[in-house]
């Protein structure tokens, strides 16, 4: 049986008629496994990667510790746990000592990621899984060079001593810039009681660390949440990081949305397929039925072509999905740092259940409509097809599709969003070009001449398959214009776009008389700083004479107000501020009298309600400045060089005792030079970003990579579409263009008009495309991405360009050989 | 073999109703060879197709080998053509995609034959196709893709073969070659013919001759009086 069904399936193959349908399913399922897999592992490595900065899967923090039941509770659920205790203290190393922050770890942590350490400062770092033994100390390099001591010296804490054995080169929970400011050392919990200095009312911050399967972590976070009070805060990574939290949520919507365009793609394509298919098995089966085949004969015969089909398409798109993962990931590879999860058998089965649901929607149609073709149809060719059957296969069909996206994206109101869209668009496409056709003809059909007039004709006569060819062309170009648009705009908010040489260490507290000691450093070792910034500290404290604790509408608690913030001054606007209203200081002695003018960064003015004129009251250690606003400026705050809320003109701060900042570019190969300056400048507070910056540029990278390759398996999606349009019409064009030919028309005429045509329907497509798709975008921006809402202008010249050059290339390669086949074979052929 | 009685056909095209026809009854017996004609649209293709079971009666039996295929429904009639029917177009009705050995195949298969290939092959080689069976029917010549649907009608062994028009869109001399191969055939394998046609030359091989005008059915003993 199943032999017999494979030689069918090998003849059915020989003929051509399932070249086109096999090759949309297995297509279908590489990209559907492609995708799936691809996204799925790519989430779980970026979700794994993103987990490294908890260095857990959830974070409990808290100010005081937590009773034992809790841990106890999360460990009987089969949840992993550590505890850390930050708190700040001094170190002491012989005659040096130095304020530290300092955190206990226990012996479990990190539950995610490892510690870089080395016995060489600043050195390669080696990754470990686990902290510090008791009586061990590891501290950062530079904390070493504070200290004066080596790898391996001794340093006490509290009422402790410790071996210094290692120093801390990374950290995977290692925080934000306020956390680093610090030089950081690292204990074992069991030795933070011996060192007494916790004590009752001392200022530790504690963080429990948990990590388990999801469904561990919901049943223990269910238990927890009634439990916590105001003070303790329940973190996972999107809370811990939004921006790492935005940017995972945007690309897994990112994906989702063209995984579901790729799958309706695929689908329409599947069905164009059979449905030409089952056209040209018509007279086939009236011959097999006369032979004397059953209906059921006829099913199985078809239907198990299909299913073997099915099953072969299942096969080669399996492996060609596993392929396109490989391929991704290894197109990746520099940009992954951490291992990609392995494959799973959960694409091959999303693939698997799309080819089988694609053909039972698709294909299986056009195949039971097959097995009720009339026999009579050897002796008299009739219409069989009833346009209540081409409506019922549609409607299967548009179901199918939402069954399968929401299925394959599990979000219904994405599906529905989708779909409805796709069909309005559709709808409304299909009664435009209807009309358009109609007013065409009767405007030009008199005046045409020649291949204008041919393609008018063929286009009229053709109209309701233009019309649904156009929509569908119309629809793939408006995904593909959608996800085009919506990469680029992403990708512009998302990339860093630092250059490879942006300033990767910040030194702060230098002093004036350090400047040029520091200089000459800086020089002898052909280091590129980013200039020196006068720094000032000082506390915002009135806003036009009002205390700001007393301004209404103003969160006097916001971190960005309620500290002391640093005050600088320059002659000139500095290179990347913009200036948003008012003007830069010319010539800053003739202005600095009692009040002195002073440029605000512009989301601080707007938060603060300041405008141009505002006056404001500083408190610099205890000394009184009333400056007032003069501009409002923008800035880049991940350009990686110093960057001030304030600013004043020249010397006006010359008065208040500050200190200077720099940031430079130093490539980790040099970082070893880190020790030597710290050992020059002991007084200077290092800042190291450059690991923050790789771990964001990793990230980043890996995600537009990614939704470029994407992107890609969509565009084959949306060409299949459009061939597997320009195939339909192909036996009806075979004949036509035959007789033309016999009638005398010659090869240039019918080519000219046949690109007319094409270029026609290509055109109205892109068109209609750009104003789709501008609409989606909308949709998808404001709804799905929470983006701003932009209009794309750019899409209404290159959508219809890209549709007009498509249709031709496809109508230019598909339709060769309806010039070169000899008319008489064509006409023979016919009856 | 064949029976007909009382047989009308109506069909409604256009809103008017159209009997093309008008209450025939025939016998044709076991090994007979029978020439339906008529002018055209007289309804000689209507008949074949009823005669088949390709298509429903309007009213009246048809009786295949002691069967009323009238009663039956699709599936039951085309158990019937499987086992006792062959037939031969004027149009060929190759399947394009297959060979001219799998085309001679299909309806072997479709009847459950042990080995159909070789069956095939053979009645290839009586229609002197011996070493076309790996060709298409698209590089077959019209000549050649009627001796191939001659050989797949035969293969069967039917007891009875239907032709509509067999010569109808061949030449005179391709078209004499496959009438004579026809009825060789025919005359080897005892098969009842019911043969349609408008070729006077063609009806006159036949032993008895129908011709069908204005919906009723005519006897006639000699083509010469059938009037052509």
């Amino acid at each position: 049986m199943i032999t017999r069904g494979l030689r069918y399936l090998v003849r059915a193959w020989r003929g051509g008629e399932l070249k086109l349908l096999g090759f949309s399913l297995a297509l279908a399922v590489a990209i559907v496994s492609g995708i799936a897999g691809f996204s799925d592992r790519l989430s779980r490595s970026m979700e794994q990667q993103s987990h490294h900065f908890l260095a857990a899967d959830r974070v409990l923090k808290t100010a005081r510790t937590i009773p034992d039941g809790w841990l106890d509770e999360a460990t009987a659920l089969g949840l992993h746990t550590a505890t850390i205790a930050s708190f700040r203290s001094m170190i002491y190393a012989g005659d040096g000592m130095q304020l530290a922050s300092i955190r206990a770890v226990s012996d479990s942590y990190p539950l995610i990621g490892e510690l870089g350490i080395s016995e060489t400062l600043f050195g390669p770092p080696m990754m470990r899984s686990a902290g510090p033994k008791r009586g061990e100390i590891w501290m950062d390099s530079r904390l070493f060079a504070l200290l004066n001591i080596e790898v391996g010296g001794e340093a006490s804490v509290g009422e402790s001593d410790f071996t210094a054995n290692q120093a801390l080169i990374s950290e995977p929970d290692q925080g934000g810039m306020n956390e680093m400011l610090a030089p950081r050392g690292m204990i074992n919990f069991a030795d933070l009681a011996a060192t007494g200095v916790v004590q009752p009312g001392s200022l530790v911050r504690y963080r429990y660390l948990f990590a388990g399967s999801a469904e561990q972590l919901a049943a223990y976070e269910q238990w927890l949440s009634p439990k916590l009070d105001d003070g303790q805060r329940w973190q996972d990574v999107r809370d811990g990081q939004p921006a790492m939290a935005a940017t995972l949520q945007r690309a897994e919507g990112y994906l989702l949305l063209a995984a579901s365009l790729g799958v309706a793609l695929a689908g329409a394509a599947i069905a164009l397929a059979a449905r030409r298919y089952g056209e040209r098995n018509t007279d086939s089966v009236a011959i097999m039925k006369a032979l004397g085949a059953s209906r059921r004969q006829v099913l199985v015969h078809y239907g198990g072509q299909l299913c073997l089909l099915s099953a072969a398409a299942i096969i080669l798109g399996g492996l060609g999905g596993h392929g396109l993962q490989w391929v991704l990931f290894a197109s990746l590879g520099a940009l992954i740092s951490v291992d990609i999860p392995p494959a799973s058998w959960r694409p091959l089965a999303v693939g698997a259940v799309t080819a089988l649901g694609c053909t039972a929607v698709f294909a299986m149609p056009p195949v039971w409509a097959l097995s009720k073709v009339s026999p009579m149809r050897v002796l008299r060719r009739g219409n069989d097809e009833a346009g209540a059957a081409l409506l019922i296969s549609a409607l299967i069909g548009i179901s199918g599709i939402g069954v399968l996206m929401w299925w394959y994206s599990g979000d219904a109101l994405l599906t529905a969003a989708v779909l409805i869209a796709a069909l309005v668009t559709g709808g409304l496409a299909s009664a435009l070009v209807l009309l358009l056709i109609s007013a065409a003809r009767r405007a030009l059909i008199r005046g045409a001449s020649g291949a204008l007039r041919i393609a008018l004709a063929a286009i009229y006569r053709r109209r309701v398959s233009n019309a649904f060819q156009v929509a569908s062309f119309a629809l793939s170009l408006m995904v593909l214009a959608s996800l085009g648009v919506l990469r680029t705009s992403l990708l512009d908010d998302w990339r860093l776009q630092l250059p490879a040489d942006a300033p990767n260490h910040f030194l702060i507290n230098i002093q004036a008389s350090e400047i040029t000691a520091l200089n000459s450093f800086f020089e002898q070792h052909q280091l590129k700083d980013a200039g020196l910034f006068p720094m000032v500290r000082g506390r915002l404290s009135h806003i036009d004479q009002q205390k700001i604790s007393d301004i209404e509408g103003i969160d006097a608690q916001d971190g960005s107000i309620n500290r002391e913030i640093n005050l600088s001054w320059a002659a000139d606007l500095p290179e990347d501020n913009r200036l948003q209203s008012g003007r830069w200081w010319l010539d800053a002695n003739t202005e600095v009298g009692d009040v002195i003018p002073v440029s605000v960064e512009a989301e601080l003015a707007e938060s603060l309600q300041l405008k141009v004129g505002s006056e404001l009251r500083f408190n610099i250690g205890g000394q009184l400045l009333n400056a007032r606003v003069s501009s409002t400026r923008s800035l880049d705050w991940t350009s990686m060089r110093p960057n001030f809320y304030f600013m004043f003109p020249p010397n006006s701060l010359e008065n208040y005792a500050g200190s200077y900042i720099t940031s430079f570019y130093l490539p980790t190969e040099q970082k070893r030079l880190l020790a030597d300056l710290l050992r020059q400048f002991p007084t200077l507070t290092l800042i190291e970003v450059d690991t923050l910056i790789q771990q964001m540029e990793v990230i980043v990278g890996q995600v537009s990579t990614a939704i470029g390759l994407v992107l890609i398996l969509v565009v084959a999606c949306a060409l299949l579409v459009a061939v597997a349009n320009v195939q339909a019409s192909l036996d009806s064009r075979l004949h036509e263009n035959a007789i033309l030919r016999t009638l005398g028309a010659s090869k240039k005429l019918i080519i000219r008009g046949l690109l007319i045509e094409f270029a026609a329907i290509g055109l109205l497509s892109g068109l209609l495309a750009a104003v789709g798709s501008n609409i989606a975008l909308m949709g998808v921006q404001y709804w799905v991405l929470e983006m701003e809402v932009v209009w794309h202008g750019t899409v209404f010249v290159i959508a219809p360009l890209v549709g007009v050059l498509t249709m031709c290339i496809l109508a230019a390669l598909s339709c060769r050989q309806l010039v070169t086949q000899p008319p008489l074979v064509v006409l023979r052929q016919a009856f | 073999m064949i029976r007909v009685n009382n047989l009308c056909k109506t069909v409604v095209t256009g809103g008017q109703q159209l009997d093309i026809l008008r209450g025939i009854s025939f016998e044709i017996k076991a090994g007979e060879s029978v020439a339906i004609v008529g002018a055209s649209g007289a309804g000689k293709s209507t008949l074949l197709g009823l005669l088949a079971g390709l298509d429903n009666a309007s009213s009246g039996d048809i009786f295949l080998h002691e069967q009323n295929i009238s009663r039956m429904n699709e599936d039951e009639r085309a158990a019937v053509r499987a086992r006792y029917v062959g037939f031969v177009f004027q149009s060929f009705q190759l399947l394009p995609g297959m060979t001219a050995l799998e085309n001679v195949m299909l309806p072997l298969e479709l009847a459950g034959h042990r080995s159909p290939a070789a069956a095939a092959q053979t009645y290839l080689d009586k229609v002197g196709l011996s070493d076309r069976g790996g060709h298409y029917p698209r590089v077959l010549s019209g000549g050649e893709q009627q001796r191939v649907a001659l050989a797949r009608a035969f293969a069967v062994n039917p007891n009875i073969l239907f032709a509509d028009e067999p010569t109808g869109n061949l030449d005179e001399h391709t078209g004499q070659r496959i009438v004579d191969l026809l009825f060789e055939l025919n005359s080897q394998s005892q098969t009842t013919l019911v043969l349609v046609t408008h070729e006077a030359s063609l009806a006159a091989c036949c032993e008895r001759v129908l011709t069908i005008h204005d919906g009723q059915l005519h006897e006639h003993s000699s083509v010469e009086s059938a009037a052509l």
